[in-house]
C-alpha cells in the first residue's frame, strides 16, 4: 500500500557513472591499441588516436540543419511504415477497457487507482515496443536496401546520421505519447464519478525521518515485529511509552494549507484482542515536541482508519492545555513548535492497551498545498517518455552493429532485464541470495541438495566456485551496463497513489539514467557505423 | 514435374478442396442452437455439455483474452497469480482485486480459482482490515466474486454451496457476527444503499441464513445433475436445513424469542424430517432413508435379495450418526416447546441483566433458566451430544457461580444442571475464558 521515496544521491551517482564509463573507455582504448599494434604495428597507435580525434571533430562540426533533415526523413519513413496504426490498437483498448476494469473493487478510491494504472500501462506497453521495433529495424533495413547510400554519399557525418535517427524517432514518439497521454487524461476524468473527482489531485508530501522508543521510553532502532511477512512497518505498543518519532526538516508557513498544518497518516493496526469493534479503528495521538522550548503539545485522540487517508488539519494557532485541564497559552505551530533548526518533531502514540500501531517512514507526512492532477499525471507520462528515449537510443545504437532481427532481440533482452531483473540481480550480487551461483544451483538441483547445506569440499567445489565467480563478475558487468528501467515504473506508482511525482526520488534519477546513456550510445554507434561495411547486406 | 497443364492442376486442386471440405463440414459445422443441428463435433459438444456456453455465461472479454493468448494462458495465469500474492503481501488491495479479475478472465471455468480467490477475499483480505465496516466490504467482495463464478459455471454445485457458506457461516459465525448480521440488512454505506442492504448481496432484505439456504437449495438442485466433490453427498444435501436451524438459532442468540423464532424451528423440523429425512441415500448396502418406519426398512431391503433388514438398519444408524440426524431432529422438536423457549429466554435475560450490573435479578433469572434447561435435557437426553446445547447450559452455570463469587455467597451444593456441570468439567476453563472476554471480566 505504501512506497518509500528515498532521495537520489546525484553526486555519488555521477561518480559511479564516471568510474564505470571511464574504466570502460580505458579498457576499450587498451584493446584498440593492442589490436592496432598487432594488425598495423606502430602505425596502429596513430590510427587509434586519429579515430578518437575523428569523433571529437564530428561532434564539434555538427550541423543542426543536417540533423534536422535526417530527423524529418526518419519521421517520414516511419509514417510510411504505418506507425500511426498504433492509434487503432489504442482506441480499441480504451473502447473496451471498461470490460476489464469494471470488475475492480467497488470503491471509488480503488477504482481510480485501477484506471490510472491501466492508462499509464497501456500507453507505455504500446509506445515503447513500437519505438523499439522502429529504432532497431530502421538502419539495418536502410543498409540492406542500400538506401543508406543516398545519405552517406551526401556531406553528412556518421554521428549526424545516428543523431538524426535518434531525434526523429524521439520526436515521433513524443507526439504519439502526447496524443495518447491527452486521451488517457480525458478518459480518466470521464471515468471517475463526480463524487470522487476530488480524489484526482497530486498531493505534495514532506516526508520526515523516523525513530522509535520502546515501551520503557528508551530509544530503539525499530518497533515491535508482529510477525507480518512484509516487514515494512514497525509497531508501537499502546498505552505504554513506546513512540514513533517523526522529524520533518525545513517546515515553514509556506507548507500550511489555509493556515493549517495538514498531517496525513496511513498506519496499520495490529490487535491482540478484539477491543471496541464499533469505533472503526484504534485510537492514537500526535504530540508536537519542541525540545528547545521544552514544549509537548498533544492533539486530540484520533481514530486510525486503516488503508485510508487519515488527515488531521491543525490550526496554526493551537492551545497548549495544561495537565490539570486548564486552558493554556496559545502557540503558533511554525513559530513555537518548529525548533530553531526548522525541524518539526511529531511523536505518535497508540492509546489503547494491548493494541499495536504499525508505521514506516512514509506513513506520516506533512501535506503541503496540492497540485492539480494534471501535474502529477504529466510527470508520469514523462516517466514513459524517458524510457522510450532510452529504448530508442539503445535500439539505434545496437542496430548500428547488428542486423535488424538481432538488434530487436538484443534490445528487447536489455529492456526486459532492465525492467524485470534488476532487483533479482542486485539480490544475487549483494550476497543476500543463498547458493546464487548458476553452476552451484544446477549442482544442487541435480543432487537434491538444499541451499543451507555446505558444498562438499574437494575439486568439485573449487571448480564450481571458480566458474561461478566468473559468471557473477559477468553479471556485475551486466548490472552496471544495463539501465534500470524500474526507476521509470516508480513514477507511475506516485500518480496511482495520488501523489505528485517526487523530483528528488523519481524524476531526477530518471533524467540522470536517461542522460547517462547519451554519450556512451553516441560513441558506440559512431564507431560501429564508421567501421561497418555498408555494402554488406 | 508432371504432365498436367496449369489449368488441369488448378481443377485438381478445386476438386481436392471440395472433397476435403465434405468431412470438414460434416464434422465441424457450427450448431444453430437447436437440438441436433450442426456438425458431429457440435452435436457431441452439446451432448456432453462441453461448449463454452453450456458451462455458463460467456464473458466476451474472457473469451477474447484466451483467444489472443493462444496456449499461453496457463503461464499468464501463473504470472498473475504470483503478482496477486505479492500485492496481497504488500497490502495493495486495488491491484490485488484487479489482478484476481484478470486471472478469472483467463481461467473462467476453473472451479478452484473461483473457490480459492473468493475465500481469500472474504476471509484473508477481510481480516487484514481493522474497521468492521471495511471487513464487511471485503466479505461482500468475496461473495460477489463467487456469484460471478456461479453465473459463469452452471455445472459446479460446489460454487453455489460456497456462496451459501459465505452468506451463512462467514456473515453469521465470524467474530464480528453481530455487526455483520446488522450490516447484512443495513449496509454501512448508508448513503449509497439508502439505509438498506447491498442489493447484490441481499436483494430481498432477508436474514443471511435465509439467503444461505436459498443458495444451498440451488446447489442441491444442481447436484442432482452434476456430481459435487466437496463432501459426503448426504452431508452436502443437508446444508439448506442446517441453514434453517442456524437461522432459528441466530434469532435466539440475538434475544428474539417470539413467534418468528418458534416458526423457524418448526419449519426446520418439518423440512428436516419430511424432505431431508425422506431422501434416499446410497450406502454400501443399498439405499436408506434417515427418517424411517419399519415399513420403509422392509421395502428398502426387499429391493435387493442380498440385503437384509438388519443391513438397512445398520447403515441407517451409521448415516444418522454421521449427519447428527437424531440430535437435530430432537433439537428442532424441543425448540418448539414452551419450556425450552422459556429456558433459553431466561438464560438470555440473565446474561443481559448481568451485563447491566443487576446481579440479584440476573442470578434469579439464571436459576429459573437453569432449572428449565435441566428439565429439557432430562426430557431430551440426546441433546447432550451437541456442543452448542452443552455449552449453553455450562455458560449459564459459570455466570451464575461468578455472581455468587461477586456477592461473596456460597455456591449451593446442589443446583440444577449439576450433573451436566460435573460431567463436562473439561470444557469449563475454555468457556470461562470465553466469558471473561465477552463480559470484560479481568
Amino acid at each position: 500500500m505504501s512506497f518509500d521515496p528515498i532521495p537520489y544521491d546525484t553526486f555519488s551517482a555521477f561518480i559511479h557513472f564516471l568510474s564505470v564509463f571511464g574504466s570502460a573507455m580505458l579498457l576499450a582504448l587498451i584493446v584498440c591499441l593492442i589490436v592496432g599494434v598487432i594488425t598495423r604495428g606502430t602505425k596502429g597507435i596513430t590510427d587509434v588516436f586519429m579515430a578518437i580525434g575523428d569523433f571529437f571533430v564530428q561532434i564539434f562540426h555538427l550541423s543542426c540543419r543536417r540533423i534536422w533533415s535526417l530527423s524529418v526523413l526518419t519521421i517520414r519513413e516511419s509514417l510510411r511504415q504505418k506507425i500511426l496504426f498504433v492509434f487503432i490498437i489504442f482506441a480499441v483498448l480504451f473502447m473496451f477497457a471498461g470490460w476489464f476494469l469494471s470488475g475492480a473493487a467497488d470503491r471509488p478510491d480503488l477504482q481510480i487507482q485501477s484506471y490510472i494504472d491501466f492508462v499509464l500501462k497501456a500507453i507505455s506497453w504500446l509506445v515503447i515496443p513500437i519505438m523499439l521495433l522502429l529504432a532497431c529495424w530502421s538502419l539495418p533495413e536502410d543498409i540492406r536496401l542500400r538506401t543508406i547510400h543516398t545519405v552517406v554519399t551526401k556531406p553528412t557525418y556518421r554521428i549526424e546520421i545516428v543523431m538524426g535517427r535518434m531525434l526523429g524517432f524521439t520526436l515521433l514518439g513524443s507526439v504519439i505519447l502526447l496524443v495518447m497521454g491527452t486521451v488517457g487524461y480525458i478518459w480518466i476524468n470521464r471515468q471517475v464519478p463526480e463524487s470522487a473527482q476530488y480524489q484526482l489531485v497530486s498531493k505534495v508530501p514532506v516526508y520526515g525521518k523516523i525513530a522509535f522508543t520502546d515501551r520503557e521510553g528508551a530509544p530503539t532502532t525499530a518497533g515491535i515485529n508482529v510477525g507480518d511477512v512484509w516487514m515494512y512497518r514497525s509497531y508501537i505498543e499502546g498505552a505504554t511509552k513506546a513512540r514513533a518519532i517523526y522529524t520533518f526538516e525545513g517546515i515553514d508557513p509556506g507548507d500550511a494549507i489555509d493556515d493549517k498544518l495538514v498531517l496525513q497518516s496511513s498506519f496499520e493496526a495490529f490487535r491482540t484482542h478484539k477491543g471496541n469493534m464499533e469505533k472503526g479503528g484504534i485510537l492514537y495521538q500526535f504530540i508536537f515536541v519542541n525540545e528547545d522550548k521544552n514544549l509537548r503539545v498533544p492533539t486530540r485522540p484520533l481514530v486510525n482508519k486503516e488503508y485510508s487517508e487519515n488527515v488531521l488539519e491543525v490550526n496554526r494557532k493551537i492551545k497548549d492545555d495544561d495537565a490539570e485541564g486548564g486552558e493554556g497559552v496559545e502557540l503558533d505551530i511554525f513559530d513555537d513548535l518548529v525548533d530553531k533548526d526548522g525541524n518539526l518533531t511529531v511523536e505518535v502514540q497508540c492509546l489503547e492497551a494491548g493494541q499495536l500501531l504499525g508505521m514506516a517512514r512514509p506513513d506520516l507526512f506533512v501535506r503541503t498545498p496540492d497540485r492539480a492532477f494534471v501535474v502529477g499525471y504529466s510527470k508520469a507520462v514523462l516517466g514513459i517518455w524517458m524510457p522510450m528515449v532510452l529504448v530508442i537510443m539503445l535500439g539505434v545504437t545496437i542496430s548500428c552493429f547488428v542486423k535488424g532481427p538481432v538488434a530487436i532481440l538484443t534490445t528487447l533482452t536489455v529492456v526486459m532485464v532492465g525492467f524485470m531483473s534488476k532487483e533479482y540481480m542486485n539480490e544475487i550480487l549483494s550476497g543476500k541470495m543463498e547458493a546464487a551461483g548458476a553452476i552451484e544451483a544446477w549442482y544442487r538441483l541435480i543432487t537434491h541438495m538444499n541451499s543451507q547445506t555446505e558444498l562438499p569440499a574437494g575439486p568439485v567445489k573449487v571448480i564450481i566456485e571458480t566458474v561461478d565467480a566468473g559468471i557473477i563478475n559477468f553479471l556485475w558487468l551486466c548490472q552496471q551496463v544495463i539501465p534500470n528501467f524500474g526507476i521509470f515504473s516508480n513514477m507511475r506508482e506516485y500518480v496511482i497513489k495520488g501523489f505528485d511525482v517526487s523530483w528528488s526520488a523519481a524524476l531526477l534519477p530518471g533524467i540522470a539514467t536517461t542522460a547517462a546513456y547519451i554519450l556512451p550510445c553516441l560513441i558506440v554507434s559512431f564507431y560501429s557505423l564508421k567501421l561497418r561495411e555498408l555494402e554488406a547486406k | 514435374m508432371n504432365n498436367l497443364s496449369s489449368k488441369h492442376r488448378k481443377l485438381a486442386y478445386v476438386i481436392a478442396i471440395i472433397i476435403l471440405l465434405i468431412p470438414v463440414i460434416w464434422l465441424g459445422m457450427p450448431s444453430t442452437g437447436e437440438e441436433g443441428s450442426g456438425g458431429q463435433l457440435a452435436q457431441l459438444r452439446v451432448k456432453h455439455e462441453l461448449g463454452e456456453s453450456t458451462l455458463g455465461d460467456v464473458d466476451p472479454s474472457s473469451a477474447s483474452m484466451n483467444f489472443v493468448l493462444l496456449g499461453l494462458r496457463g503461464i499468464a495465469t501463473n504470472l498473475l497469480w504470483i503478482d496477486a500474492n505479492e500485492y496481497q503481501k504488500k497490502k495493495d488491495w486495488a491491484k490485488l482485486r484487479s489482478t484476481v479479475d484478470s486471472i478469472i478472465l483467463l481461467q473462467p471455468h476453473y472451479m478452484k480459482v473461483w473457490d480459492f480467490q473468493g475465500w481469500n477475499l472474504a476471509y484473508n483480505v477481510s481480516a487484514e482490515w481493522d474497521a468492521v465496516e471495511d471487513r464487511y466490504f471485503w466479505v461482500k467482495e468475496g461473495i460477489k466474486f463467487l456469484n460471478e463464478g456461479v453465473t459463469r459455471n452452471e455445472r459446479y454445485p460446489e460454487l453455489d454451496w460456497k456462496v451459501g457458506n459465505l452468506h451463512g457461516q462467514k456473515v453469521g459465525r465470524s467474530d464480528e457476527w453481530r455487526q455483520f448480521r446488522r450490516f447484512y440488512k443495513v449496509d454501512p454505506d448508508t448513503e449509497r444503499y439508502e439505509g438498506g442492504p447491498d442489493p447484490e448481496i441481499n436483494p430481498d432484505r432477508l436474514d443471511n441464513y435465509q439467503v444461505a439456504k436459498e443458495h444451498f437449495l440451488i446447489a442441491n438442485d444442481k447436484e442432482l445433475k452434476h456430481k459435487q466433490h466437496l463432501q459426503m453427498r448426504m452431508l452436502f444435501r443437508g446444508s439448506p436445513w442446517h441453514a434453517q436451524f442456524d437461522y432459528a438459532n441466530a434469532m435466539q442468540r440475538e434475544g428474539t424469542f417470539g413467534k418468528q423464532r418458534t416458526d423457524a424451528w418448526k419449519r426446520g423440523f418439518d423440512e428436516w424430517t419430511e424432505i431431508y429425512g425422506r431422501e434416499e441415500f446410497i450406502t454400501p448396502k443399498g439405499p436408506i432413508v434417515l427418517e424411517w418406519t419399519d415399513a420403509d426398512i422392509k421395502a428398502l431391503a426387499a429391493r435387493d435379495e442380498s440385503i437384509t433388514e438388519e443391513d438397512v438398519r445398520h447403515w441407517t444408524n451409521r448415516y444418522q450418526d454421521t449427519s447428527n440426524y437424531r440430535f437435530w431432529r430432537t433439537r428442532a422438536l424441543s425448540e418448539s416447546e414452551e419450556t425450552t423457549i422459556k429456558a433459553h429466554k431466561d438464560i438470555y435475560d440473565g446474561e443481559q441483566l448481568f451485563r447491566s450490573g443487576k446481579f440479584d435479578e440476573a442470578k434469579a433469572k439464571l436459576e429459573e433458566g437453569m432449572a428449565l434447561y435441566a428439565t429439557v435435557l432430562n426430557k431430551y437426553p440426546s441433546l447432550l451430544s451437541e456442543d452448542l446445547a452443552i455449552e449453553e447450559g455450562l455458560q449459564a452455570v459459570i455466570l451464575w457461580r461468578y455472581i455468587h463469587d461477586l456477592k461473596g455467597l456460597q455456591v449451593p451444593a446442589s443446583f440444577p444442571l449439576k450433573p451436566l456441570w460435573n460431567k463436562e468439567q473439561g470444557r469449563v476453563p475454555e468457556l470461562e475464558n470465553d466469558l471473561r472476554r465477552r463480559y470484560g471480566i479481568q
